[in-house]
């Protein structure tokens, strides 16, 4: 046999006459980040990612006159994850609900991850998740208010069931799309977004369609008692924790088998990391499209819903204006790397974010809650930025030099001799 | 097999070419068009049977071509029938007066207005594509462009400074942007997507803690309209449309003549052009496919930037959170629709523009919601993405990351 | 020689990850030279190149011109300093016209525009001096490939080039348009032009050049001047052992037909007619060879076999069962095997294990999976099977297929076509890019796989493979098959059809 079929299994090298050059290089960061993310650990790059992050935000904080430090740590006082808080019996009671309130909003934001990460394996860039999430909002209300005399249980699982169906068909438009005509989903995915969002503010507007009963609230109605979900027995407060949480820890399961025990999952992998090849293989790359966008479309109408029987109850137009549900998840999928265990922190994290930032946790004398909104959005841009961007942390640690020997051969592909 | 005479095939070629399928099916797409124009100003014709006559024909025509296989025109063309037909109907259950407010002048400068921000954008997505990079932060650049345009507006008191502030804050995302995907590599999607939520939450930042609840001062100077002499406004129809537009209209108008001369006929647009359909042969020439790609994406924030400016101190005069919303976005569409061309990409962003002042004349006019009426541009993208895709071919090599050799 | 060579290349070493692709090499080129640098793939030709023209840095060593020692740190200093290259891969856009192409970073312009009409009169003049035959208007995606070299090499001779790389530039020709190109060289030399010929092709060598330098793994071997040198010689020096030149092979004992194909007609991507007409017949136990140059027709045609791709008439039946206008997996349950012409566009999904790729085509069926849920660890099982029988080398069922080199990756993918114990095995440029080693275990395995009487239909660009491989020849050429010959054919008369020759004089006839 020859030497160079004795080398290494890491040192491919240059027996190839790649292609076209440019056909084979991946992005330098994804090529880095593969060999990086299993060499230190799949979890250091995105720590760092959402330190760095946090750091530049302090300096945007600090930039306006205010503390950054102290405006931290007004923010974590108010997510209840802080175990300090559960010393002391006053404390514990306000920890408590804040917790619920953390865990209320991770939720949907594990499912609209799940929607993002699901299409992300298939190759795709689901930035409809917002779109899908309202329409399964609209679907459960539809249901929540009317179907009356429904027994609980059931009237509970049309509502669910409305509401994915509603998500699928939402993602289903931009995966037939996709597949018939190759319309590329980032822009049909918005659109539809816009489509969604306009489209729920003519149903609930004064006058619209589905408006409740009190004429001067741009509302719908609550939904019916009985679809309301149950809540975890020792809940206490305004919003008790209800068992969504459960359901969406249970989807983290669902996408991870989906993906890879079945079939299905074999096939939207092989078309996003390969679609010639898996057409190759004998796989409809379209109807793997399709499928992909459509069930990512389940995952998040199932947020939709959840939070609607859980929680909401109702939804007002204001709601639909002011709701990002959809594109934390994008950065929630970007942060947790597509896996379920990195889905479940960065929901936790972006959850307390968000519950530590809201008006009610935060003492405005410590800094304001209404730059803190903002200051939450702009962390998570920054995290998106760093997470995307791997290689700049590769840089700060000044570990460029270690890499230009033991990186992946993928890194010089072009390679030819 | 005998021959055709020499003599007679020019003629011969023209006539099939005329009933080609392709050729009956554009004319099926022209008639529903005309079905609905003429229940409209100035015919506004009155019988139901005129419109649907004529609509009628046209479904034919494009049932005729899509049964000889011309399928997407011919799908094109029976629907636009069917909605002409619909839409005529609907426009002759009212009032003419009301059609006459709708259907005028004013339509012709809503539809400019509408346009010019949509079209900075779109212009800007247009050279960093051509340079080979996606950017789908247009959204976020306008809108810094709209916050810090208005900020140093107002700060100053320049509306011209105001401008000048707006392009450094595009620059700077265009910057942030090429940065991190040029010099970077990251997903350029990704990316672009994390500009937007960046400029959404540092606007939305410094606009709260800059104004507080009171908002931007209403005072701020604005971009002034460019008054045409009397004469010019006299001319009927010329006169109402073009005697008061924005000068960032005129602005825009002259960027499109310029961006197709730079693009197509000058050196600059050469290499700008050789450098997004392949890197690597731009590369072995000597051309610098960075500076290139940075240059394009630095000035489409530029111009995405001024789009913002003229939503923020332009037609209107205040900012609010968010307030491009989803601009960037269309002009996107606009870039494609318009096959990466100035003039064409300006062309979609007129009918863009158009379909939002009608839906802000028909929600005054015909009582139809707004809401409902807002999603129509975005609608119209999708439909116009169906047609117009796989007939139109993106630069060879935009969405990839170039490693430098 | 007593004149002082015009360029030369002293003690060049270039590092990659893992590999040194140049270790120590020398290399001298005189004025008016044509010196051809010989090698297999994988040798270190295309590096040692690539660093003359400034596309990559040599860790060590430096390069003289005219005795000056100079710094060559990109592209625009080495056109500066005379030096050209044409690419294997074209650098050339194809929307864009020849004149666009050659003018590009040194537009000729009237103010701010560029001057379109001068440009293309400058790249007239120069194409008649030098005898190369294109036209400036046309865009490059319309015209032949010969055409395509041209306007490479003007685009050197634009910038003033005294010196040009040529890189394996008959790889993508025909020997006609090959022949035309050795004129090219001669007229070239003779207006004192020095070439560089990069190639592995050892007829070539001995035609066109007038010194030889061998490189192996990266180092200089030898550099001898033509008279004298001998092709088998020059292939021992090359691969550093005895080669067979020829595959050895009993002959074949054909049995029914497997594979037939008749009238068949196939559109390309631009939906221009692609194969035109074409009916074949494979047989069991035999290796069908299909020769032409690239681009005409050959792809489709296997493609729509596949069904990859549309067919617009014609059949396909494969064991019996008609498959034209199949899903792809139709025919791969019909009995179809195939491996592609680019293993890493189609043939591998890089980022999945060997495991997964290796269940490409069967992940739906049991023992992989039952009612869509999949059992990985009958996968691996099956991989670790397949990969011992196959020998092949560098990871284990869950190693992911890129870390593979190519000579493994493509003997995975032989094995996963082959294993699938498929009626007919469709072989697309099995060959192309693997060193020696890999190339002779594919062919020893096409021809066993034949003996055991399977159908085989092999396409190839290298007339040699072809010539050696088949049991019989047919010769494609813009869509239709215009010849069938017998193995022992000679590579001038598969030539002369190839480009239509064939038919024309049969139409004279």
């Amino acid at each position: 046999m020859t030497e160079r079929e004795r080398r290494p299994p890491e040192t491919p090298g240059p027996a190839e006459n790649a292609p076209d050059p440019e056909d084979a290089p991946r992005s330098f960061t994804e090529s880095v980040g593969a060999w990086f993310g299993t060499a230190v650990g799949g979890i250091a790059i995105p720590v760092a990612s959402t330190v760095l992050a946090f750091l530049v935000g302090g300096l945007v904080v600090a930039a306006t006159g205010h503390n950054p430090l102290g405006a931290y740590k007004a923010i974590f006082e108010g997510t209840g994850l802080n175990p300090l808080s559960y010393i002391s019996e006053d404390d514990r009671r306000g920890a408590w609900a804040d917790l619920q309130q953390t865990l209320i909003i991770f939720t949907p934001l594990v499912l609209t991850a799940i929607a993002v990460a699901f299409a992300f394996r298939c190759g795709m860039f689901n930035i409809g998740g917002q779109g899908q999430y309202l329409v399964g909002v609209y679907a459960a209300v539809l249901v929540g208010t009317s179907l009356s005399g429904t027994p609980s249980f059931l009237h509970i699982l049309i509502a669910i069931g409305a509401s994915i169906l509603a998500g699928v068909i939402w993602g289903g438009i931009a995966g037939i799309l996709k597949a018939t005509v190759g319309a590329h989903e980032v822009i049909t995915t918005i659109m539809l977004n816009w489509i969604a969002i306009y489209g729920g503010q003519y149903l609930f507007e004064l006058g619209g369609p589905l408006q409740g009963a009190q004429e001067s609230i741009p509302r719908s109605d609550p939904v019916m008692d009985a679809v309301h979900l149950p809540a975890f027995p020792l809940s206490t407060g305004l919003q008790p924790l209800h068992i969504g949480v459960l359901v969406s820890i249970a989807a983290l399961v669902v996408y991870t088998l989906l993906l890879n025990r079945t079939t299905l999952g074999y096939e939207v992998r092989a078309v996003g990391f390969n679609p010639e090849a898996a057409r190759y293989g004998g796989i409809s790359v379209g109807r793997s499209y399709f499928l992909a966008l459509a069930i990512a479309g389940a995952f998040a109408g199932l947020a939709g819903s959840l939070d609607m029987l859980g929680w909401k109850y109702t939804v007002a137009t204001n709601d639909i204006q002011i709701s990002a549900v959809g594109f934390t998840g994008i950065a929630v999928a970007l942060l947790g790397r597509n896996k379920a265990v990195g889905i479940f922190l960065a929901a936790l994290l972006f959850a307390a974010l968000q519950t530590g930032t809201s008006a009610r946790q935060l003492d405005p004398a410590v800094f304001p809650p209404e730059l803190a909104i903002h200051l939450s959005t702009l962390i998570q841009a920054l995290i998106i930025l760093f997470v995307a961007t791997e290689l700049l942390i590769v840089y700060i640690w000044g570990a460029r030099k270690r890499l230009g020997f033991g990186g992946p051969a993928r890194v010089q592909p072009e390679l030819k001799a | 097999m005998a021959t055709i005479d020499a003599a007679e095939r020019p003629l011969a070629d023209r006539l099939r070419r005329l009933t080609e399928p392709r050729a009956i099916a554009l004319l099926g797409i022209a008639l529903g068009i005309l079905a609905f124009w003429l229940a409209l100003p100035p015919w506004t014709i009155r019988a139901a049977g005129i419109p649907i006559s004529v609509g009628l024909l046209g479904a034919f025509a494009g049932l005729w071509a899509l049964m000889r296989d011309e399928r997407k025109l011919g799908i094109w063309a029976i629907a636009v029938s069917g909605l002409g037909i619909a839409a005529a109907l609907w426009a002759q259950g009212r009032d003419e007066s009301s059609l006459q407010a709708v259907v005028s002048v004013g339509l012709v400068t809503a539809t400019l207005r509408f346009a010019t921000p949509l079209a900075f954008a779109a212009i800007g997505g247009i050279f960093n594509e051509r340079s080979g990079i996606v950017n789908i932060g247009l959204e976020g650049m306008m809108l810094a462009g709209a916050f810090f345009g208005i900020y140093v507006a107002a700060e100053t008191g320049s509306w011209v400074l105001g401008i000048v502030g707006a392009m450094i804050a595009g620059a700077t995302f265009g910057l942030i942007h090429a940065f991190f995907t040029i010099t970077m590599r990251a997903d350029q999607i990704v990316i672009g997507f994390a500009i937007n939520f960046l400029a959404l939450g540092l606007t939305g930042y410094l606009f709260r803690s800059i104004y507080g609840p009171e908002g931007t001062p209403s005072d701020v100077p604005r971009i002034p309209d460019v008054s045409m002499p009397q004469f010019i406004k006299d001319i009927p129809f010329v006169g109402p449309v073009f005697g008061d537009l924005s000068v960032m209209t005129w602005l825009i108008i002259v960027i499109v003549v310029l961006s197709w001369a730079v693009i197509f006929k000058t050196p600059i647009g050469l290499r700008l052009r050789s450098v997004g359909e392949h890197p690597r042969a731009a590369e072995t020439v000597g051309i610098s496919v960075y500076k290139i790609r940075y240059g394009a994406v630095i000035l489409s924030g530029i111009l995405a930037s001024l789009g913002g400016a003229y939503i923020s101190f332009g037609f209107g005069g205040s900012f609010n959170e968010n307030m491009s919303g989803g601009r960037g976005f269309i002009a996107l569409a606009a870039v494609i629709l318009g096959k990466w061309h100035p003039v064409g990409a300006f062309g979609a962003c007129l009918l863009f523009g158009f379909a939002s002042g009608l839906a802000q004349r028909l929600q005054g006019e015909a009582d139809i919601s707004a809401n409902l009426l807002s999603t129509l541009p975005y609608v119209l993208v999708l439909i116009a993405l169906v047609g117009v895709i796989g007939r139109s071919r993106p630069p060879a090599a935009v969405g990839r990351p170039y490693v430098k050799q | 020689m007593a004149d002082r060579p015009l360029l030369e290349l002293e003690g060049i070493t270039k590092r990659f990850p893992g590999v040194v692709a140049n270790d120590d090499v020398h290399f001298e080129l005189a004025k008016g030279e044509v010196h051809a640098l010989l090698g297999e793939n994988g040798a270190g030709k295309s590096t040692l190149m690539n660093i003359l023209y400034g596309l990559y840095h040599p860790d060590e060593g430096e390069i003289r011109l005219n005795g000056e020692t100079v710094r060559i740190d990109s592209p625009s200093r080495a056109i500066d300093l005379g030096i050209g290259m044409v690419h294997q891969h074209f650098m050339l856009i194809p929307v864009m016209t020849v004149a666009e192409n050659i003018v590009l970073a040194t537009e000729p312009h009237k103010g701010p525009f560029i001057d379109i009409a001068g440009a293309e009169k400058r790249v007239r003049e120069l194409s008649e001096q030098f005898g190369l035959a294109v036209r400036p208007e046309a865009r490059v995606e319309s015209i032949s490939v010969g055409q395509q070299q041209r306007a490479e090499i003007l685009k050197a001779l634009y910038r003033g080039a005294q010196i040009l790389i040529l890189d394996e530039p008959t790889a993508v020709l025909t020997p006609q348009e090959a022949r035309e190109l050795f004129d090219i060289i001669e007229s070239l030399k003779a207006e004192g032009k020095s070439i560089v010929f990069i190639t592995h092709k050892l007829n070539e060598v001995l035609e066109v050049a007038d010194r030889i330098t061998v490189l192996r793994r990266g180092k200089t071997i030898e550099t001898v001047p033509r008279e004298g040198a001998t092709e088998q010689g020059l292939a021992t020096l090359m691969v550093g052992r005895e080669v067979l030149l020829r595959v050895d092979k009993p002959p074949a004992h054909p049995g029914d037909p497997v594979l037939s194909v008749t009238d068949l007609e196939v559109d390309d991507e631009r939906g221009l007619p692609a194969v035109r007409g074409v009916s074949l017949e494979v047989r069991a136990g035999e290796i069908v060879g299909l020769a032409g140059v690239d681009g005409n027709g050959q792809s489709e045609l296997v493609d729509a076999i596949a069904g990859l791709r549309k067919v617009r008439a014609g059949r396909i039946v494969v064991a019996g069962k008609d498959v034209a206008g199949a899903s792809a997996r139709e025919s791969l349950d019909a009995g179809v095997g195939h491996i592609p012409e680019d293993r890493h566009l189609r043939g591998l999904v890089l980022d999945f294990t060997l495991a997964e790729n290796l269940s490409l085509h069967d992940y739906r069926t049991a023992p992989e999976s039952r009612f869509g849920w999949l059992y990985p660890r009958k996968m691996v099982a099956k991989a670790r099977r397949i990969l011992k029988e196959f020998d092949v080398r560098g990871g284990g069922p869950e190693t992911p297929a890129a870390s593979l080199s190519g000579g493994n990756q493509q003997k995975v993918v032989v094995a996963r076509e082959v294993s699938r114990d498929p009626a007919i095995l469709l072989a697309g440029q099995p060959t192309r890019g693997l060193d020696v080693g890999a190339i002779e275990f594919v062919h020893r395995r096409l021809v066993t796989e034949r003996d055991e009487g399977r159908a085989i239909l092999l396409v190839s660009f290298e007339l040699e493979e072809v010539l050696s491989l088949s049991d019989r020849i047919l010769v494609m050429f813009e869509g239709r098959i215009v010849g069938e010959y017998s193995p022992d054919v000679t590579e001038e008369e598969l030539g002369i059809a190839m480009t239509g020759g064939g038919r024309e004089q049969e139409a004279a006839a």
